[in-house]
C-alpha cells in the first residue's frame, strides 16, 4: 500500500482499519434475534472479494453502480467494493417506485446494480428492457429468489466466488486498483431529494466524503469506543457523513437495526453514544412520549406532570448558563432518577453523549423538551451539495443557531441574504449538468439558497430558504418554516403548511395525526368513520384551534394565523407532496390544493374537494368530501 | 389407490342432526399441487377441513393420508403425521408472544420430558436452542421480526393470520391446510400472503439450510379461499362445493367456464 495518500481515499481507510484493528467489531447487525458481529478484518475481506468480483464482471474505473436497499452491512460492503474498484455508487431510496429507480440507473448510466432482495430485484426485472446498459443486478438477500432464473440476477456469494477466482488470475488486482485511486477521483453520486424538479446527481470525490465525515468526528467528538447507528438510508448523504465515514475514520462500531420497525427497540439495546436524527424523528419521539403518558396509569401520569416542569426549569438554567441552587439541584436529581432516566432509556438515549439534529428546522419547543431531559441537541448544518457547514461544539450549544463553522469552511452572506460557502467537503458538481453546476458554484463559492446570517460570536443563524422567506401583500415578511415547525410540536398535528405570500393575512393548511386524534376522539366520545370524516369534526377543529392559538401567541399580531383548514388527507410522498426525506413541498401543495387556498382567501366557509389519490401500488382513486375553513377570530 | 394422492377423501358423509353438511364428498389432494376449495357460504368447506384435520369425525367414508387410513386418529396425532392447518377465525394462544406461539408448536418435536424441561439443563437447553433456531428462521421468512416479542392478542388481524401460518410451518407439515388465509385483508396484505404461499410451496433452498420446511418447501397445499383473483392465480386445481356436494373439479380455466359453477356464483343464466 502506498503510504503517502491513504487517508483521503475510502478503501485506504478501510485497509488501514483492517490492519490496525483486525479483531475489533466494525459492524453489528441483528439477525434471527441475535446481534451478528463483523470485525474490520471480516469487512475488509468481504469488500476485497466483492470488489474483485466487480472487476471480473468488467466494472471499469469511473463507471457507475446503482444501489437500492435497506441499510445493512452487506450494502456498505457493496458500496466500498465499488469504490475500491474505482467505480462510483449512485443510491436510490428503498421505497423508490420503479420509475424513480429507472431515472437514477438511467441518468447515472449504471452498468451494474446492487439490490437488497426480491422486492428490489423485481423492480429491476420489470425495468430490464428499458435499461439496456444494465448488465447485472447483484443481490445480497436471496430470500424468495431461489427460483428466479433471470440471467440479470446474481447473488453476493456468486460475486465473491468470481472475485476469488479473479484473484488467482490477477493476484494483485485489488491492491493495484486501490493504489491507482486518487483522493480527487469521484466515488459517489448522491441524488438530491429534489425539493424542486428532477433529482440531480451531486458528484463526490473520496476526499470530499472523507472531509465531510471529518466534520462529524470533529464536531461530535466520535471516539473508537463509540457505537453509532445506521438509520437514514445510504442513498442519503446524511448516513454517509454521520455514520459510515466517521466509523471508517475512528474505528467506531456501526450498528444496524434488524428491521425499520424494530428501530426503537434495537436502539435501546445498542445504546449509541452518538445519535443523529432528523427533526421529524425528534418531534415524533416527543409526541410518542406524550401519547404514552396519556395512556399510562395514574402514578406515571402524576410523575410526568410533577417532574416535567422541573425539567423545563433545568432547561432554563442551561439556557441561562446558570448553576441551579441546591434545592433545584436536588429536585432535578429526583426528576432524573424517577422520570428522565426511564424516558431516555425508552428512546435508547441513556448512553448518548452527543445527539444531533439537522436537515430541516426544528421547533424550539422540541429542543426545550429534550434539554429538560438533560439532552442538548446540537444542530448539524450540512447539505449534499454544500458539505458540512457548521455545528455546535460541546460547550457552546444554542438552540436558535446552527452552530459555528467547521474548520476549513469559509462562509459569507451575499447581498440578497444568501449564504455562500467554500470548503473541501463541498460537492464537485452535478453529474451531466454543467449548467446547473455553474449556476450553483460561482468562483468556487457554493450558493446554498439558504437565508442566514453569521452572528458576531461566529454562530450561523439559519432563517429559511431564500426563496421561502415570504412577504405578505403589505410587504411584511414572515418565516413560514418557523411557524410550521411550531405547529408540528402538537401531538395531534402531523403537518402544517403556512400560506400568506402576497396575501393580506397568514393562513395554514393542517393535517391531523390520525392515531392520536383518533384516540382522543374515542376518549371524548366523538364518533368518526374515516380520516376525512375525523378531520372535519367540529370537536377536532376545536382541539387543533388550541394549538393554533398557542403558536399565534408568540407571533406578532400582523403575521398570526387567521384562518386554517384541516385537510381531508395526509400529505403523502407517493403523491409527491413530500419528498422521500419527508420534507414538505410547499409550492407544489399550494398548487395542488388551489381550490382550498382560494376558498380561504375568498372568504368561503367550506369547499367541496375531489382529490385524486395515488396508492402505493400505483393505482389511482378519487375521494370526495367537504372541507371547512376555520377562522381564528 | 393412486401413488400421487397425498390426501384422499372417499365418500364422506357428515351430518349435524338433520343437517347434511357433507354429502358423499370425495376428493384428492395430490403431491405437488396447490388445491383450492371454493364454494358459497355454508357449502361445507370448513367442515371438510375439520374432517381432514380431525376436529370432526365423519359418520361415513374414509380419509387417507399418505395411504394410511386416519379416520380414528386424533387431531394432534394427525398434526404429528404432517397435517398442519390454519383457522378461519384464528386460534392462537392470545396471551403468549409470537415466539412463544411458534415454540408451542415445536413441542410436538421436543423429546425431553417436562421434568427435564423444568430443570432446563444440558440436553434440554440444547434442544430449546435448536428449536428456537427453526422458529427464528420462520420469523425471518414471514418477516415477523418486529412482532417477535409482542403478545399475539394485541396484534392486528392480518398479522395474527401470519403468526398462525408461522405456527403451521413450525409443525413441519407435509400437507398444509389453509382456511381462508386472506379473509379480511387489504390488497397489500393479500399480495404479501400470496408471495409467502408461493415461497412456501417452492421452498427456499440454501436460504434456510437448517429448517426443512422452508428449505424444501411444502409441496402439497390445500386452501379454502373466497378471493377469486387469489384462487385463480395460486391454484393448480379447484374443487367447488355447494350444499355439501362436489359440483365441479378442474383447473382454474376449466372452472371459470363451468356452467354449474357460474350458476352457483351468479345465479341463473343472465347473458
Amino acid at each position: 500500500m502506498n503510504t503517502d495518500k491513504p487517508v483521503y481515499i475510502i478503501p485506504g481507510l478501510l485497509i488501514g482499519n483492517a490492519q490496525r484493528w483486525p479483531d475489533k467489531v466494525a459492524m453489528r447487525k441483528k439477525d434471527r434475534g441475535i446481534w451478528q458481529e463483523y470485525t474490520w478484518g471480516d469487512v475488509y475481506k468481504k469488500v476485497k472479494y466483492l470488489s474483485l468480483g466487480f472487476m471480473a464482471l468488467g466494472l471499469g474505473k469511473g463507471e457507475r453502480v446503482t444501489f437500492v436497499g435497506d441499510n445493512e452491512p452487506e450494502l456498505e460492503w457493496g458500496i466500498f467494493a465499488v469504490q475500491s474498484a474505482g467505480g462510483l455508487t449512485a443510491g436510490a431510496y428503498p421505497d423508490s417506485i420503479p420509475s424513480e429507480l429507472k431515472y437514477i440507473a438511467e441518468h447515472s448510466d449504471s452498468k451494474f446494480a446492487i439490490a437488497n432482495d426480491q422486492e428490489q430485484c423485481d423492480k429491476f426485472i420489470q425495468l430490464k428492457n428499458e435499461l439496456p446498459g444494465l448488465k447485472k443486478v447483484i443481490y445480497w438477500d436471496p430470500k424468495g429468489l431461489a427460483h428466479y432464473d433471470d440471467p440479470l440476477l446474481m447473488s453476493y456469494d456468486e460475486l465473491i466466488e468470481m472475485g476469488e477466482q479473479f484473484e488467482k488470475e490477477h493476484p494483485t488486482a485489488f491492491e493495484d486498483s486501490v493504489a491507482s485511486i486518487e483522493p480527487e477521483d469521484f466515488c459517489a453520486l448522491y441524488y438530491t431529494s429534489g425539493t424542486s424538479g428532477l433529482p440531480k446527481g451531486a458528484m463526490m470525490s473520496h476526499r470530499n466524503l472523507i472531509k465531510f465525515g471529518e466534520g462529524t468526528v470533529y464536531k461530535c467528538g466520535v471516539r473508537p469506543d463509540y457505537n453509532l447507528l445506521s438509520v437514514a438510508s445510504s442513498a442519503f448523504i446524511g448516513s454517509t457523513f454521520v455514520a459510515t465515514i466517521p466509523c471508517l475514520l475512528t474505528g467506531a462500531t456501526l450498528n444496524y437495526p434488524e428491521e425499520v420497525e424494530t428501530l426503537v427497540r434495537d436502539t435501546r439495546e445498542v445504546g449509541p453514544q452518538l445519535i443523529a436524527n432528523v427533526p421529524r424523528n425528534w418531534e415524533a419521539m416527543v409526541a410518542m412520549t406524550e401519547m404514552r403518558v396519556m395512556d399510562a396509569g395514574f402514578l406515571k401520569r402524576l410523575f410526568y406532570r410533577l417532574f416535567l416542569p422541573v425539567g423545563f426549569k433545568r432547561a432554563d438554567f442551561s439556557y441561562a448558563k446558570q448553576r441551579p441552587n441546591l434545592l433545584w439541584r436536588l429536585l432535578i436529581w429526583l426528576a432524573e432518577v424517577t422520570l428522565f432516566r426511564q424516558l431516555k432509556d425508552r428512546h435508547g438515549l441513556l448512553n448518548a453523549r452527543v445527539a444531533t439534529t439537522g436537515s430541516a428546522a426544528m421547533s424550539p419547543d422540541t429542543f426545550r423538551f429534550w434539554r429538560s431531559l438533560g439532552i442538548s441537541l446540537r444542530q448539524i448544518y450540512a447539505g449534499t451539495e454544500a458539505g458540512y457547514i457548521s455545528g455546535h461544539d460541546t460547550d457552546d450549544i444554542k438552540d436558535d443557531t446552527v452552530g459555528t463553522l467547521v474548520p476549513g469552511v469559509e462562509a459569507r452572506v451575499s447581498h440578497a441574504g444568501e449564504l455562500l460557502v467554500r470548503s473541501e467537503s463541498m460537492f464537485r458538481g452535478y453529474y451531466k449538468d454543467p449548467e446547473k453546476t455553474q449556476a450553483s458554484i460561482k468562483d468556487g463559492w457554493f450558493h446554498t439558497g439558504d437565508a442566514a446570517h453569521i452572528a458576531d460570536d461566529g454562530h450561523v443563524v439559519y432563517l429559511d430558504r431564500v426563496t421561502d422567506l415570504a412577504h405578505m401583500a403589505s410587504g411584511e415578511s414572515y418565516a413560514p418554516g418557523y411557524i410550521e415547525g411550531r405547529l408540528r410540536y402538537s401531538p395531534y398535528l402531523k403537518d402544517a403548511i403556512v400560506l400568506g405570500d402576497n396575501r393580506h393575512f397568514v393562513a395554514s393548511i393542517i393535517t391531523i395525526k390520525y392515531d392520536n386524534v383518533g384516540r382522543w376522539a374515542e376518549k371524548n366520545h366523538v364518533s368518526y368513520t374515516t380520516y376525512a370524516d375525523l378531520s372535519q369534526k367540529e370537536d377536532v377543529a376545536g382541539l387543533i384551534r388550541k394549538d393554533v392559538d398557542r403558536v399565534n401567541k408568540n407571533l406578532p399580531a400582523s403575521t398570526r394565523i387567521k384562518k386554517y383548514v384541516l385537510l381531508h388527507k395526509e400529505f403523502d410522498p407517493d403523491e409527491a407532496e413530500l419528498t422521500r426525506t419527508q420534507k414538505l413541498r410547499r409550492s407544489f401543495i399550494e398548487q395542488r390544493y388551489k381550490s382550498i387556498v382560494d376558498a380561504i382567501y375568498g372568504g368561503k366557509e367550506e369547499i367541496a374537494v375531489e382529490a385524486s389519490v395515488t396508492y402505493q401500488d400505483g393505482r389511482k382513486g378519487v375521494t370526495r368530501t367537504v372541507v371547512r375553513v376555520r377562522s381564528c377570530e | 389407490m393412486q401413488d400421487d394422492a397425498k390426501l384422499k377423501i372417499e365418500n364422506i358423509y357428515m351430518r349435524f342432526g338433520g343437517l347434511v353438511a357433507l354429502d358423499n364428498v370425495s376428493l384428492q389432494v395430490k403431491r405437488g399441487e396447490i388445491l383450492a376449495i371454493i364454494g358459497p357460504n355454508g357449502a361445507g368447506k370448513t367442515v371438510l377441513l375439520n374432517c381432514i384435520s380431525g376436529f370432526y369425525r365423519p359418520q361415513e367414508g374414509n380419509i387417507y393420508f399418505e395411504g394410511e387410513r386416519i379416520n380414528s386418529k386424533a387431531a394432534h396425532q394427525r398434526g404429528k403425521m404432517g397435517l398442519a392447518r390454519t383457522f378461519q377465525n384464528i386460534e392462537l394462544y392470545s396471551g403468549l408472544t409470537t415466539v412463544e406461539n411458534l415454540m408451542a408448536a415445536r413441542q410436538a418435536y421436543m423429546k425431553s420430558n417436562f421434568l427435564a424441561n423444568a430443570l432446563y439443563f444440558g440436553p434440554t437447553h440444547k434442544e430449546e436452542i435448536e428449536h428456537r433456531r427453526i422458529v427464528e428462521d420462520i420469523i425471518d421468512f414471514l418477516e415477523m421480526e418486529s412482532i417477535r416479542d409482542t403478545v399475539v392478542g394485541v396484534l392486528p388481524y392480518g398479522l395474527r393470520k401470519r403468526v398462525e401460518l408461522g405456527r403451521a410451518l413450525a409443525l413441519e407439515p407435509k400437507v398444509l391446510l389453509l382456511d381462508e388465509p386472506m379473509a379480511g385483508m387489504n390488497l397489500e396484505e393479500k399480495e404479501d400472503l400470496c408471495r409467502f404461499i408461493i415461497d412456501i410451496y417452492e421452498g427456499q433452498g440454501n436460504m434456510y439450510p437448517d429448517t426443512p420446511t422452508l428449505r424444501d418447501g411444502v409441496d402439497t397445499i390445500a386452501l379454502i379461499e373466497h378471493d377469486m383473483g387469489v384462487v385463480m392465480s395460486l391454484a393448480d386445481r379447484i374443487v367447488v362445493l355447494d350444499f355439501g356436494h362436489v359440483i365441479a373439479e378442474g383447473t382454474p380455466s376449466e372452472i371459470k367456464v363451468n356452467p354449474a359453477v357460474i350458476k352457483v356464483y351468479l345465479g341463473e343464466e343472465v347473458f
